[in-house]
């Protein structure tokens, strides 16, 4: 008897790889897109003979009727959907909104698995040594606020599934990927720097960059859906051998691809953070504060990250190399910021 | 109240918009925020955390009741703004309303009613008339620079894959999407209070349409005239230009542009000499004025005045000082009805024409136009 899943953020970056992947287990999908979403190139990475397995309906994730219609019969549910950029309220509006109403319908629905995608970026790395290694007993950021929207949002929104897992017993399994790579997006991050309008400063270079290859994170949250008996775990997402800012900004030079840069070195990155975090309280915004020595130290402090408990216990590990994986990414387009 | 004393701010509606009104308002010294409050809890507790205010709500009467602010900001939907205005000052606070103030102006009315019939201030985010360029550009009108004011133009771009477009875009059930005036009614206040700020008839004629683009479901574009009897006024609303607010004023002697983004003023006066050297008279003129635009903003950077939402700061400061000191509020009540009536007819006569337009595209006939058009050869 196949098992349903429930998959929110099908029509995303990585929604449309796990697809894929989940359709080689046992498993009939269900995908709650928005009216508005692109479905057009939907079914494209899906073969034909397996697209009568994945059903797609309309609803919204903040819709309590919408939500529980898209809950019955599901045993697991992949909650990819989050907004990825906007003002903090659009954040909040668009990702930790709706996941409370997705997660309190399903704490009380025979779901037996939830598998939150959060992010690599919720932890708070103050009290983490340079070079030290970062892993799932590494404490989560005290202080989201002070860190930048994206990852002050998925903080509040893995919060608040813990706040439902104690209340009200959801099945949890927390996945917090590194950074998200692959064919159709920038290898540049602001991991490696950022940018000014068709600049880009690079913060550093040597610190290696917490990358995923889409299809090993894909491959990886399958497993978090389907493994037995690891409710309340959370699992680490990231390659191994594992690319640095220089690195990247060499690879795409050597293939052609421009990319105009100033260099920040490494022991300057955290006074220039403080001096810049200076000016805009000083100017009571003229600079927006995007910038500050708390924010720095999460994004560019040298860190080494672990993927030992993914690969222990979800038996996972990262099928395409991150050689492969840039020279896929690259081959694909040029890089977005580069163009 | 004590003149001295700070002004004790409560807000409601910690969405988008409520961003600004709390970076605005902490960067007056005589204000503080008391409290947030928003039905959605996490809303309201990102809003307290990260502008420091320290109490959040989902229940408005509990935080008027618990904070005692002197005046509510209201940056809810509009659909709610009549209703909780009333309801906020009947709880004893003076109000702050986003824009579009109201749905309609028969509920502007019933607002300014309350406010007058309680002793309570209200006024409206018509912020824009208090942008530093917009009062540069009144202080040269008032010198005489432009002789007296015969037409006024105003252009939002509004792309709709921009930040805010996209929002109501990608939503089917976005709040914007239900105002009577769809998503004109959300953003066509600042380009119209910039024309009726110089326009002396109350209620002038309209001409003009909106449309829509074929792959949205609700109008994207608008182009609007004005017509008093000696001004008119044009407003243009697309989504197919990039983000722009500009303004510009032809008066009997000259022109003022002013593009509020750049903050730039652009003085096109007569030109004096006869000829070809008019020419090198209004091009020396025009790097003159390009001189002065690059000093200015280099002088406002230098002592730290350029932020986007400048003028919001200059109107919360003259309401609240208007609170205090118990004088009218810097946009007056008769002005806030005057635009909200005034969308009312806009929104109605669009209605009207693209309904009939409908009608008649229906109604019409390629080959009987032919027929009656083509003149018959005896």
């Amino acid at each position: 008897m196949p098992v349903t899943v429930l998959v929110t953020g099908a029509t995303g970056f990585l929604g449309n790889r796990l697809l894929p992947q989940l359709l080689q287990e046992d498993v009939r999908i269900r995908c709650l897109v928005r009216s508005t979403s692109q479905t057009s190139r939907f079914h494209e990475g899906i073969p034909e003979e397996l697209r009568s397995r994945v059903e797609l309906i309309n609803g919204d994730l903040s819709n309590c009727h919408d939500v529980d219609h898209a809950l019955e019969g599901v045993e697991v549910v992949y909650h990819l959907a989050a907004a990825l950029s906007g003002s903090c309220s659009t954040m909040f509006l668009n990702t930790v909104i709706p996941s409370r109403t997705l997660m309190e319908a399903a704490a009380i629905s025979p779901v037996k698995r939830f598998v939150l995608i959060s992010s690599l970026g919720v932890y708070g790395t103050k009290t983490t040594r340079r070079w030290g290694t970062l892993d799932e007993t590494t404490p989560v950021d005290p202080h989201p606020e002070q860190r930048d929207i994206y990852s002050f949002s998925k903080i509040r929104q893995e919060s608040v599934a813990w706040e439902v897992r104690d209340q009200l017993g959801l099945p949890l399994v927390v996945v917090r990927p590194g950074v998200i790579y692959g064919p159709g997006r920038s290898l540049v991050t602001s991991r490696v720097g950022l940018s000014l309008g068709p600049l880009l400063i690079r913060m550093g270079g040597g610190q290696p960059l917490p990358y995923t290859y889409v299809d090993n994170c894909a491959a990886a949250i399958v497993r978090a859906g389907l493994t037995p008996n690891i409710e309340g775990e959370i699992f680490n997402v990231v390659d191994d051998n594992l690319p640095t800012g220089r690195n990247i900004v060499r690879l795409l030079r050597k293939n052609g691809i421009p990319l105009r840069s100033i260099w920040i070195p490494r022991g300057l990155i955290g006074p220039l953070s403080s001096l810049y975090a200076w000016y805009s309280r000083w100017s009571e915004g003229q600079l927006p504060a995007v910038l500050s020595r708390y924010k720095s130290d999460a994004i560019w402090k040298p860190l080494r990250y672990s993927n030992l408990k993914a690969r222990q216990k979800l038996h996972w590990s990262p099928i395409i190399s991150t050689e492969e994986g840039l020279k896929r990414t690259i081959a694909a387009q040029p890089d977005v910021f580069a163009s | 109240m004590a003149v001295s004393s700070k002004i004790r701010v409560a807000l409601l509606g910690c969405g988008q918009i409520a961003d600004a009104h709390l970076s605005q308002i902490q960067r007056i010294r005589t204000a503080e925020v008391v409290g947030v409050c928003d039905v959605h809890p996490d809303l309201a507790w990102q809003a307290a955390v990260r502008f420091q205010v320290p109490q959040s709500f989902t229940c408005m009467e509990k935080m008027i009741v618990r904070t005692r602010p002197d005046v509510v900001h209201l940056t809810t939907p509009a659909q709610t703004h009549a209703a909780l205005a009333i309801e906020i000052m009947e709880l004893g606070c003076h109000v702050f309303v986003e824009k579009p103030f109201t749905l309609t102006g028969a509920e502007a009315q019933s607002v300014a009613e309350v406010a007058r019939k309680m002793n309570k201030q209200v006024c409206v985010g018509h912020d824009q008339l208090f942008d530093p360029a917009w009062l540069t550009c009144k202080r040269w009108i008032h010198q005489g620079r432009i002789g007296d004011v015969r037409h006024i133009e105003s252009i939002l771009g509004y792309p709709i894959d921009g930040k805010f477009g996209n929002l109501v875009a990608g939503n089917p059930t976005h709040w914007v999407r239900k105002l009577p005036g769809g998503l004109f009614q959300n953003t066509i206040s600042h380009p119209l209070y910039r024309i009726t700020d110089l326009l002396i008839e109350q209620q002038p004629q309209l001409a003009g349409s909106w449309r829509t683009r074929p792959e949205f479901d609700f109008p994207t574009e608008m182009n609007l005239a004005l017509q008093g009897r000696t001004q008119t006024g044009n407003l243009t609303f697309s989504t197919f230009l990039p983000p722009q607010r500009i303004t510009r004023v032809y008066g009997t002697q000259g022109m003022i542009d002013i593009d509020f983004d750049g903050q730039i003023i652009r003085l096109n006066s007569q030109i004096k000499l006869p000829g070809a050297f008019g020419k090198l008279e209004a091009a020396s003129r025009r790097f003159a004025n390009s001189c002065w635009n690059l000093k200015q903003n280099f002088l406002q950077f230098s002592r730290s005045e350029i932020h986007y939402f400048a003028g919001m700061k200059t109107l919360f400061t003259k309401f609240y000082q208007s609170i205090q000191e118990g004088t009218p509020p810097p946009v007056p009540l008769e002005e806030i009805e005057r635009v909200t009536f005034l969308m009312d007819r806009i929104f109605d006569h669009c209605r009207l024409v693209a309904h009939q337009s409908e009608a008649l595209q229906q109604s019409f006939s390629p080959s009987l136009r032919i027929q009656s058009e083509v003149p018959v050869c005896l």
